[in-house]
């Protein structure tokens, strides 16, 4: 038989082993596709009106994100198949087969599976296609119409990464088992398993690994503070890095002190399953790690995108508060002029506030603000003010993280205490251009006397589109005089469509939230599989000497929920904290975040352990 | 003596129609409490099918297998699965331990999933640890020990149960004559103590030796019984003079 007849009916009749294998890598593959099609398909060319070029940047640095992800993937998914084949490819040597030859025959299987992936991958990333594209703009709440297209640059940039991917350690495996004797062929597995560490080494890892993730939890509790950003970036780091060391040290320890206590091992299935960790888990626990890092990244993720849609949408929602602000330095009659806006469009509620400009700083009563939130329907959770005292009225920056506070300011002759920094938009727009104080009464009125007022008219109308209709009469209120505005006026449009990125990020986020637990979970589906074929003969044994099959089921039930939850939960207990600093960063409480990940990851990982355990238990029992 | 297994006519064929093969023909024999019997038979006779007949592993495809005055060839599997774990004990030829615990978990194995407590499965597993000599190594796993330890290890396995027979497929097949000897004292007082009714298969006549019974399997029926009458270097000779006249295997 030639090789390649040989390799083809190994692949055929060994297709349901790779099976799942196939489909992970065929889905990776799928997701790529998409994102780099976004780019350059047809129709996609509509949002050119709205920054495309932001929105390519954004999806290239997704897609970038997601490269190096692939490649850890497909590393670890071709380790796991030639650890899988090697034994098996060992037995050839004893047919005659050289080591050439045996990786000769690896490799041509390996290019099977990546034939197979991302083949399967790109066709039905094509077929997908325009709903993947509707799905993206649905969720970022852009309506366009998409038109089915997909583009060869995609097609060939998506299968010449993967197959670069593919080749490097396709090669890698090969010339392992090119250098490799046939008794490492035969024994390799179990022999890694089995090296021992020195107790120092050991020692080091625990303390290496308690250590880092303390400080990176404590890290995530200081972000709030005026090096929020530092300690934030210092939080992601060091619980990465506190995982891995986690995972190679402490847990293991924990476990093996578990094995060690006879009256806690010899109940139930414990014997089996608490040892079978306790083995595994030094061969296994880099997957754990990856998994639980994976996740937390996913997490992270997408707190980041709900964090950044509803930092946005207060971004709209502050600009929207007053459709038509009247700024003027002449008193007006606020009737008349709501009168004028009704004849084009129905007006929901308005307000008038006077304010004082003193340096660069605005100061506005107290009691009038509170009047024209109250009429607004704006939050005023404020006190009477005292005479020394102020309340800075600020503005959202999309994209700034400014988190210092002053703790007090000097306007006049006055120095006021800083009590709060608001994000309201009491004064509409006009925050953005000028610092606003809002100050005691009385002492408004004192400053009064000495400068000139000004009156500022705000309305907000029913339907935003047609604010334009307005604007004819709005102009007749305009007074210009020597260069100077006496009374000029702003309107709101209805959207910014320079921000439109900021939804198509959004929407990639959750979507790349969804690939990574989807991967993170057929990671450990693989691992597990590859367990169960490695236990298969020790099964065998024990059912041999009459342990019962439902005995044996529980166990296996046992080490797999493990598998599942030991990295789910770290992540849950990580996630929030790193879910806490973002928060902290970009001022939001994101505890529903995790709520809701925590639920969704949840339920994918129940489900998926109830199939992995049915797998197990048909595959060894 | 009390009487623990009898098998009546037993008959086993592989293969269907004209592919049939018969293996075992007619083989009828009784095992009593405290019995230690030898099953030889030249390569291919049949010894190891008769074993996994024996031990459960196995339906023949006709004839009875009485265990405790149970039919257990008209037994359902989840019955079977119980037998075997109450009343059967095995030791394998390559051991087979399970390689992810220590020597003393591995022991500790049968009792402790069947739920006996843990103080009760230490205790057992100290008298069986003293029993094969096995005290230096129950914290070792079995990548670190001899093949001899192992196999001590996997019949203090099968033991622990204290099932009501043994039954071991060329216990000594993959030891040196040091290893087998320790091995088969061990059964031996195992024996003696009245702890362990054992059958064996076994090629090797100096391993039949050890046996009190040695029964002679060729051409699917049981041609010839030997019973220990006096000491074993006696009874050594006397199973080689009779493989030499049967013109089979030699030792
Ligand atoms: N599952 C099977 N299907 C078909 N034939 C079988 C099967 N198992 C055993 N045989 C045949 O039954 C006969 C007896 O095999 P068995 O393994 O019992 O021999 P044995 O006495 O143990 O030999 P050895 O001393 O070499 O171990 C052999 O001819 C073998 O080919
Ligand atoms: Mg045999």
């Amino acid at each position: 038989m030639s090789l390649w007849k040989m390799a083809a009916s190994n692949f055929k009749r060994s297709m349901r082993e790779y099976f799942a294998l196939i489909v992970a890598l065929a889905f990776a593959v799928f997701v790529f596709f998409n994102f780099q099609n976004m780019v350059y398909s047809e129709s996609m060319k509509v949002l050119q009106n709205m920054r495309k070029d932001y929105i390519d940047t954004v999806i290239e640095a997704a897609s970038i994100v997601f490269g190096i992800f692939v490649f850890f993937f497909i590393w670890y998914a071709t380790n796991v198949f030639l650890n899988q084949r090697k034994k098996e490819i060992g037995i050839y040597t004893f047919l005659g087969l050289d080591n050439m030859k045996i990786g000769k025959l690896y490799a041509i299987e390996a290019t099977c599976i990546a034939l197979a992936s991302v083949g399967l991958g790109i066709v039905t990333g094509i077929g997908f296609s325009k709903l993947f594209q509707m799905a993206v703009l649905k969720l970022s709440d852009i309506s366009v119409n998409v038109e089915f297209s997909f583009s060869i640059p995609a097609i060939l940039i998506t299968a010449g990464l993967f197959f670069l991917f593919f080749g490097i350690m396709i090669g890698k495996g090969y010339v392992s088992i090119v250098r490799s004797s046939v008794r490492e062929l035969l024994f390799s597995a179990r022999e890694a398993e089995m090296k021992r560490e020195h107790p120092f080494v050991k020692g080091g890892k625990i303390v290496l690994g308690v250590g880092i993730l303390g400080s990176g939890y404590f890290c995530a509790m200081k972000t709030g503070g005026i090096n929020s950003l530092q300690y934030a970036l210092a939080a992601v780091i060091l619980v990465i890095a506190g995982t891995y060391f986690l995972f190679s040290g402490v847990i293991p320890l924990l476990i093996r002190r578990l094995t060690k206590n006879k009256h806690f091992l010899y109940q139930k299935q414990r014997t089996l399953w608490v040892n079978q960790l306790s083995y595994r888990i030094k061969k296994n626990y880099r997957t754990y790690a990856m998994v639980t890092i994976l996740m937390i990244c996913s997490v992270t993720v997408l707190a980041m995108a709900i964090a950044m849609k509803s930092r946005y949408e207060n971004v709209v929602h502050f600009r929207q508060t007053y459709t038509y602000q009247i700024n003027s330095i002449d008193p007006l009659n606020e009737e008349e002029i709501a009168e004028g806006i009704s004849q084009e469009n129905e007006i929901v509620y308005d307000n008038k506030i006077p304010y004082l400009v003193l340096d660069e700083y605005g100061v506005v009563p107290y009691s009038a603000v509170k009047e024209a939130a109250n009429r607004a329907d704006l939050a005023f959770p404020y006190e009477e003010l005292k005479e020394d005292e102020a309340i800075q009225l600020s503005h959202i920056i999309f994209l700034s993280l400014n988190l210092t506070q002053d703790e007090s300011v000097r306007i006049g002759e006055t120095q006021y205490q800083i009590l709060n920094k608001d994000e309201t938009a009491y004064l509409g727009t006009l925050q953005e251009q000028v610092d606003f104080y809002m100050i005691n009464d009385t002492v408004y009125d004192n400053l009064k006397l000495n400068n000139t007022e000004w009156y500022l008219y705000n309305y907000k109308i029913k339907d935003a589109t047609n604010a334009e209709a307005s604007r004819p009469y709005l102009d007749t209120l305009v007074n210009e005089q020597d260069g100077m505005h006496r009374t000029g006026y702003s309107v709101a449009l209805p959207e910014n469509k320079e921000e439109t990125w900021c939804k198509i990020f959004y929407a990639l986020c959750i979507f790349m939230f969804a690939t990574l637990i989807l991967a993170s979970a057929s990671i450990i589906f693989m691992k597990l599989n590859n367990d169960a074929w490695a236990d298969k003969e020790q099964y065998e044994t024990l059912k041999k000497i009459g342990i019962a099959k439902t005995n044996l089921a529980k166990s296996i039930k046992w080490e797999i929920c493990f598998a599942y939850y030991c990295p789910f939960v770290l992540m849950v207990i990580t996630s929030w904290f790193s879910v806490k600093a973002l928060g902290n960063v970009m001022k939001q409480n994101l505890i529903f975040v995790n709520i809701v990940s925590t639920a969704v990851i949840f339920a994918l990982f129940t489900l998926i352990c109830i199939e992995s355990v049915h797998v197990f238990r048909k595959k060894v029992l | 003596m009390e009487k623990i297994m009898e098998v009546r006519n037993l008959r086993k064929s592989f293969g269907k129609k004209e592919y049939e093969t018969l293996v075992l023909k007619d083989v009828s024999l009784e095992i009593s409490k405290g019995d230690f019997i030898a099953v030889m038979g030249p390569s291919g006779a049949g010894k190891t099918t008769l074993l996994n007949l024996l031990s459960t592993l196995d339906k023949p495809s006709s004839g009875q297998l009485i265990l405790d005055g149970e039919d257990i060839t008209k037994v359902d599997n989840k019955r079977l699965s119980a037998i075997r774990r109450d009343k059967i004990g095995f030791i394998f030829q390559d051991y087979n331990l399970l390689d992810g615990m220590t020597l003393q978990d591995n022991i500790a194995l049968p009792l402790s999933l069947n739920g006996v407590k843990g103080k009760v499965v230490l205790e057992k597993v100290q008298k069986m640890a003293d029993l094969f000599d096995l005290n230096a190594h129950l914290l070792k796993y079995p990548y670190q020990l001899s093949g001899g330890q192992k196999q001590r290890g996997a019949s203090a396995r099968a033991l622990i149960t204290e099932p009501k027979i043994l039954f071991a497929d060329e216990p000594t097949g993959a030891l040196d004559s040091k290893s087998s000897k320790d091995l088969l004292k061990s059964f031996l007082s195992a024996n003696e103590m009245g702890k362990a009714t054992i059958l064996m298969v076994t090629h090797d006549a100096y391993t039949a030796s050890y046996a009190k019974q040695v029964y002679f399997l060729a051409d699917g029926q049981i041609q010839c019984r030997l019973h220990q009458k006096g000491s074993p270097k006696e009874f050594y000779e006397e199973i080689l003079n009779l493989l030499a006249s049967m013109g089979g295997e030699r030792a």
